[in-house]
């Protein structure tokens, strides 16, 4: 199927109105709980989860990307208005998005960050379309040492995702691949790790992980802070008055730079829209030339932000619909679903499956368009939402994590390792150990082993004939020095020091 | 402490699993014989080693970092937040509750021990709420998204789920749904 087949064929997927009003319903629920502090876009996508069960896979597919994108974009309302942010991703918004608001410019300053947040979406749908169908054809000619070293080279990035905490951060990481070694082995189905548990045979669900690890342990910290979510006195109303032509002709090269690391960086298994957002605000602050007036309230510091985070949506779905291999936590969430929803994610989706590529690119055009006029009105709202005490708010959290556990596989087995991952979360963040980098390893573990092993196999045992074809050779020497660089820079840091 | 004490109990339990738990079963014979086969211990074990020393050098660094911190104590250790303990405790019996009492119970009970844990005074209307937010997730879950949500196998729960159950159809052909 040719890019323009792909293109004609999702717009005419979406011209089916349950699918169009599935998307608008999924536009202001991902909104709302990306707007909500303490829920993720990962927490929004995995609360979504339950919506689909009943779902076709197309419209299912649909929900979940528009959930996504949107509840990326929702983020920046609570982090210009209060100076919370929604998602960990719009925490660079705060910057300058807030200082704008208590100006009076909150209506510019959202503007500005819906209107990037659009661009941004709309630049990495393109790529994600354009570059998929590439990454596929090649990804058919990838043998298992070749996917083995994609998949550890996604790994290699664990050092990088938080250069602080480096050995944490790798500790979090390998618990996350010996989390995935639980249940029966994917050559031979030798029994590992289950502890002499009948429920752990079949392996760790990962829906009920990741809702444990992201929304129980988040509403679990928030037990330790005040009722209310209510932020610093400011803002309370939201005046409509939007950016001007020349303000936006202003920022068009940061847009196209952000557009294209943010895409980048969410094609990177395991970096996402955080990290683009806070490396392309850090770099633009770099690459302007009024790098001072940067956190005291400009547009450049709140498009930087909102391009790059909502450019990795679009990234993050190019492995996962190409190679399936999830770019960030949301991704992996996703994939689960769609996994469970019969799409055969990987090289053949577009040979099998074309339609669903095409539904995925054309729910991402037409939630990134409809999502500024929908967050425009929700921000309205959002200064009385904001007052519901999180008393009421934080057991219904609780409530849809136990149900969306449970409905995976109406397994009660299920809700119990939702319960424990979410105290194991927390335990996780009490001991500074990285979540993100657990998930990482858990997801990508399974296809770790079993790649590596078939390659052991083809390769009658010889490690050196294993990385001799070029891309994986490539690829194991640029992830090895991906996973040494930060441990030896560090370590000549603290000699410097 | 908190933080040295969870370290060396993952040190331990690695240690244990990696003797007693990495393979649970015997390997088939052919892939025993097999010398071009990576046997299914080898991965885990691999994994656990690597764990292992990280895990000891983190130990090692916890301890010389807060080697003249005066808060490095056994008794900091009781000084964690009693809410997140029971957070916890409400989380985990409801996942045990879920089976006997089902969904109506443990919905209400959960959401009504979780507002009062999160500082919720008015315990009347955080009843109400309960009941309301118990009902209506009911209505999108099991009515309009068809997710069989456990009636319980205590029978008085079972009995009122199926009570409530007959109550939501009968509204449901009443209104030609």
């Amino acid at each position: 199927m040719t890019t323009w087949e792909l293109f004609t064929n999702g717009f005419s997927v979406l011209m089916d109105p349950y699918t169009f009003l599935m998307v608008v319903f999924a536009i202001v629920v991902g909104t709302i709980f990306g707007a909500l502090p303490g829920v993720s876009a990962t927490m929004a996508v995995a609360l979504g989860l339950p919506f689909t069960y009943s779902m076709q896979p197309v419209p299912a597919i649909v929900f979940l990307v528009a959930v996504y994108c949107s509840s990326i974009t929702g983020g920046s309302i609570t982090a210009i208005l209060f100076k919370i942010p929604g998602v960990p991703s719009s925490a660079p918004t705060t910057f300058d998005g807030y200082p704008m608001a208590q100006r009076g410019e909150a209506g510019k300053a959202l503007g500005i960050a819906l209107g990037s947040s659009a661009i941004g979406g709309l630049v990495s749908a393109l790529a994600m379309l354009t570059l998929s169908p590439q990454l596929t054809q090649a990804a058919l000619s990838f043998s298992p040492s070749d996917i083995f070293a994609i998949t550890f080279m996604g790994l290699s990035i664990l050092t990088c995702l938080d250069s602080k905490n480096i050995l944490r951060t790798l500790i979090s990481g390998l618990l996350g691949l010996l989390l995935a070694c639980v249940g029966q082995d994917p050559m031979y189905a030798v029994q590992r790790l289950t502890f002499g548990s009948g429920e752990l045979i079949a392996g760790l669900e990962m829906i009920p992980v990741l809702i444990g690890i992201f929304a129980v342990t988040e509403v679990l910290k928030q037990t330790k802070k005040r009722d209310k979510l209510t932020a610093d006195e400011g803002t309370a109303s939201v005046n409509t008055k939007m950016p001007s032509f020349r303000e936006w002709w202003g920022i068009k090269w940061l847009l196209a730079r952000c557009s294209i690391i943010g895409t980048i960086i969410g094609i990177l298994p395991g970096a996402g829209a955080t990290i683009a957002s806070f490396l392309c605000y850090s770099s633009e602050t770099k690459l302007s030339k009024h790098p001072e007036k940067f956190g005291t309230g400009i547009i450049d510091g709140i498009a930087a932000s909102e391009t790059a985070n909502n450019a990795a949506t679009g990234g993050a779905m190019v492995p996962l619909l190409s190679l399936g291999i999830p770019g960030g936590n949301a991704a992996a969430v996703m994939m689960s679903a769609l996994v469970l929803k019969g799409v055969q994610l990987g090289p053949l989706l577009l040979v099998n499956q074309p339609q669903y590529l095409s539904a995925t690119f054309a729910s991402m055009v037409v939630t990134n368009i409809l999502m500024v006029i929908v967050a425009i009105a929700i921000a309205k709202v959002f200064a009385q939402i904001l007052a519901v005490p999180y008393s009421y708010l934080g057991p219904i959290i609780i409530m849809l994590a136990i149900i969306g556990s449970y409905a995976t596989n109406m397994s009660i087995a299920d809700v119990k390792i939702m319960a424990i991952a979410g105290v194991i979360g927390l335990v996780i963040s009490a001991c500074h150990f990285n979540s993100a980098a657990l998930i990482l390893g858990l997801v990508l573990g399974v296809i770790c082993e079993g790649n590596f092993s078939r390659a052991y196999t083809i390769s009658r045992a010889n490690l050196v004939n294993m990385f001799a074809r070029p891309v994986a050779g490539t690829l194991m020497v640029i992830s090895l020095v991906l996973l040494v660089w930060p441990i030896v820079s560090s370590l000549f840091r603290k000699k410097e020091a | 402490m908190f933080e040295l004490i969870c370290n060396v109990l993952l040190w331990l339990g690695l240690l244990y699993s990696y003797f007693f738990h990495v393979l649970e079963a015997p390997i088939p014979d052919r892939t025993a014989r097999n010398p071009y086969t990576l046997k299914p211990d080898v991965w885990p074990k691999a994994i656990i080693i690597l764990l292992l020393i990280c895990i000891a050098i983190n130990i090692i660094n916890i301890i010389r970092k807060n080697r003249n911190n005066p808060d490095f104590s056994f008794a900091s250790m009781f000084s964690i937040n009693v809410k997140r303990w029971l957070g916890m405790a409400i989380i985990i019996g409801a996942s045990f509750i879920l089976e006997p009492l089902g969904y109506m119970a443990t919905c209400c009970l959960v959401l009504f021990l979780y507002g009062l844990l999160l500082g919720q005074t008015h315990v009347f209307r955080l009843a109400v709420f309960s009941v309301v937010i118990t009902f209506v997730l009911y209505v999108v879950f099991s009515v309009l998204l068809s997710v069989n949500l456990p009636r319980g196998t205590i029978e008085a729960c079972r009995n009122f789920s199926l009570y409530v159950e007959g109550i939501v159809s009968s509204v449901q052909s009443a209104l030609g749904m």
